[in-house]
């Protein structure tokens, strides 16, 4: 495991243990940062990166992790990336995993900016994942969709009061990547090769995050859909539900 | 036979306004923070009052499951998911047990409602109040999240009950209640400008009335309002 020199520029990165954080970890580490991951699980054994292992959904965790995530800084570029999901009728998946999501997906990077800002452990930018559901909808998880909308509003509310710290803050909004876990959740016969590599998402969020931009997509196909979700309201969601509601066979959490 | 109605957050503000204009011609199950006696004065007559604080969601739920059980209702025509607080200042400084209190109170516990409600709901109408905070406000940045998840939650919703349940979402602009007191905030000469509960309350039965999932409660239609008081 790496030890944390202070020459390199340091990053803060959740969820970075896999998928699209551990396309951030990576990226990161080689572009010559020094690399925290506050994770569930530790971070590949083969991974430069600094791990912090803490379960995002757990309120007396994350306070006990606060610290040290904090004197770990500062960062010079924040990444609120971990989330989990859960896909299925809404009455079909359990309360108990809802309040999960809600605790990993919002509550978390919440509690967690505003910790970190507070404590001027970021001297650049934050960047907030939420989710190209934020211009459509998401029959069939609804409350994943709610986690990622309330993320993007916090992120835009934010954006100018941390702007006067000296921190930007940048809203992602990826599509579906050619991750674990995205394949965990989707229905039978969706096709892997068309979800964008996590890599190449990784890339352009991390460029548009650098240079301040208010919001950014995973790729111009996610921009594409953004753009129709607004226009086209009703077909677009009409066509999620056909896509992912109506082809659920399982209730995943 | 008059409709079932439940209001939550009926005991002030825009809920209260709603359970006035609804009094009389709906059976009424209003929530609330406050104790029962505390409650009555303020309810209108013959409506059934049930403790709920939105803070402790799968408790608030529970109560409200209860009442209606005890009520006898299997069905609602209407729920309005309408209780909200928040908290007000500079983001940085928010401590985190407020941003967890909240997304609690307004978003989570809509969540455990609608969860618990669905069944009843079957051929009726969830609402969710919303806020035009939803899009972004830096002294309000938890309380816009939760309420832009209130959002995406109907959005999605709305579509996966299509032809069982309607789910709408309605954003209100200011009304001059006390949540912004209580969440420590002074709008100073600007209140002047808010609307009155009782004229977002008129403006919000107008918006159940339309076909739209998602209505926001503007200005200038504040202001088409206030100047055709006839349009009951």
């Amino acid at each position: 495991m790496a030890q944390i020199t202070g020459r390199r520029p340091r990053a803060l990165a959740t969820g970075g243990s896999e998928g699209l954080g551990g396309a951030f970890v990576e990226l990161l580490l080689a572009s010559g940062y020094d690399v925290v991951s506050v994770d569930r699980n530790a971070p590949p054994a083969a991974s430069m990166a600094v791990g912090i292992i803490c379960d995002l959904a757990d309120r007396v965790a994350l306070d006990r992790n606060l610290d040290a995530i904090v004197a770990a800084g500062p960062y010079r570029l924040v990444l609120f990336n971990a989330g989990v999901s859960a896909t299925g009728r809404f009455e079909a998946v359990p309360l108990e995993a809802y309040r999960r999501l809600v605790a990993v997906n919002t509550e978390a990077p919440m509690v967690l900016a505003s910790a970190l800002v507070n404590a001027d452990a970021v001297n650049g930018h934050l960047c907030f994942v939420s989710s190209l559901s934020h211009f459509t909808g998401y029959p069939g998880a609804a409350v994943y969709a709610a986690s990622k909308d309330a993320l993007a509003a916090y992120a835009k509310s934010v954006r100018k009061p941390f702007a006067q710290r000296g921190v930007s803050v940048t809203v992602a909004y990826p599509g579906p990547l050619r991750t674990a876990h995205a394949a965990r959740h989707a229905p039978p016969g969706a096709s892997v090769e068309r979800r964008t590599d996590p890599a190449a998402a990784a890339r352009h969020i991390v460029g548009a995050a650098l240079a301040g931009r208010a919001a950014v997509y995973s790729d111009a196909r996610a921009r594409m859909l953004a753009l129709a979700g607004r226009l086209m309201p009703d077909l677009t969601i009409r066509a999620m539900r056909r896509v992912i509601f109506d082809r659920l066979d399982r209730d995943v959490w | 036979m008059k409709p079932n109605i439940l209001i939550t957050g009926a005991t002030s503000g825009i809920g209260a306004a709603l359970a006035a204009r609804y009094a009389g011609r709906a059976e009424l199950l209003l929530a609330g923070r406050m104790p029962e006696l505390e409650a009555m004065p303020i309810l209108p007559a013959n409506a059934h009052y049930v403790v709920a604080d939105q803070s402790a969601p799968e408790v608030a739920a529970s109560n409200i499951m209860a009442a209606l059980d005890l009520l006898g209702w299997e069905s609602l025509d209407l729920a309005v998911l309408n209780a909200g607080s928040g908290w007000s200042g500079d983001p940085a400084s928010e401590p985190a047990g407020s941003i967890r209190n909240t997304l609690e109170a307004n978003l989570v516990a809509a969540i455990a409602l609608a969860y618990g409600l669905s069944p009843l709901l079957s051929g009726g109408r969830l609402v969710l109040i919303g806020s035009t905070a939803r899009r972004g406000a830096p002294l309000f940045a938890s309380y816009a999240a939760a309420k832009a998840g209130l959002d995406g939650l109907a959005r999605s919703l709305a579509e996966e009950w299509r032809g069982r349940t309607k789910v709408q979402v309605i954003h209100p602009g200011p009304v001059r209640t006390d949540i912004h007191a209580k969440a420590g905030f002074d709008p100073g000469r600007a209140r002047r400008f808010f609307t009155s509960p009782e004229t977002m309350a008129r403006l919000l039965e107008r918006a159940l009335a339309s076909r739209r999932s998602r209505r926001t409660i503007s200005f200038p239609r504040y202001l088409a309002a206030a100047v055709t008081p006839w349009l009951r």
